[in-house]
């Protein structure tokens, strides 16, 4: 195998293996959380939740794949790790940010979900109402 | 909690014009108005003293809580879908003494701010 196809073979190998291991975080653990808001409808807290990290791979998987085609030739092995430390790296960073992204939301769900029905102070007094007629 | 009426003065313009812009406000809680110390308002809170309602803002439940000056505020704060999480943050212990000095300050100075900003007819 040459140098060039087995870079592009370890940075795939690598960038899949990150992302599902990251969706598989988010998919476990996120649940909690949307259960949470769902105010314990696991049914649709296990849908939203699946939805959720659908579009996480979706995004992934597409900018692994955009992010693959390297625009120079590579001759040496240490070229060959330069680039892959490099590539390897952006999918990182994409996936710190998806994952913030998605704790965000979560979080952002979860505040939503918490209308609060008490009013926010005690009254001054009490006075009888008159019923309309 | 359900409903609120809110006792107004109908002769400060700055109160008309909080009126106003309630009554485009979308609302978690339904809201009625009634000028203070007028018949309506009599009639429905034959307990009540009117005289104090003239002096601030006065806010009464559908079930008879009675929140007066600052903390009527914060009960049509508490109202309107947009507000809501601030009458809590307003009324947290941190805020709440300078929450009712500023409500206090515009509530006594309000037919002073109605003439200057215009509002008063």
């Amino acid at each position: 195998m040459t140098i060039p196809i087995s870079t592009y073979l370890i940075y795939l190998a690598i960038s899949i293996a990150l992302t599902i291991w990251v969706g598989r975080t988010l998919h476990k653990n996120g649940r909690v959380f949307l259960v949470d808001v769902f105010h314990g409808n696991d049914a649709l807290a296990d849908s939203v939740n699946h939805l959720l990290v659908v579009g996480f791979y979706l995004i992934n998987f597409g900018y692994v794949s955009l992010a693959l085609k390297l625009g120079y030739t590579i001759e040496t092995a240490e070229q060959s790790i330069e680039a892959l430390s490099f590539k390897v790296g952006m999918v990182l960073l994409v996936l710190g940010g998806m994952h913030l992204f998605n704790l965000f939301v979560f979080s952002r769900m979860r505040r939503r979900s918490k209308v609060h029905y008490h009013p926010p102070i005690d009254p001054d007094g009490f006075t009888a109402v008159e019923q309309e007629a | 909690m359900l409903a609120l009426t809110v006792l107004y003065d109908p002769e400060c313009g700055l109160c008309r014009r909080a009126h106003e812009w309630l009554a485009e406000q979308s609302k978690l809680v339904e809201i009625n108005f009634v000028p203070c110390a007028s018949d309506e308002a009599r009639k429905r809170y034959p307990q009540l003293n009117h005289d104090l309602t003239k002096q601030d803002l006065t806010v009464i439940s559908e079930n008879g809580w009675v929140y007066f000056g600052p903390k009527a505020w914060l009960m049509v704060l508490w109202a309107l879908t947009r507000y809501r999480d601030w009458s809590y943050r307003l009324a947290a212990p941190e805020l709440l003494p300078t929450t009712k000095r500023v409500v206090s300050l515009i509530s006594q100075n309000r037919y002073q701010i109605s003439r200057a900003t215009g509002l008063s007819r």
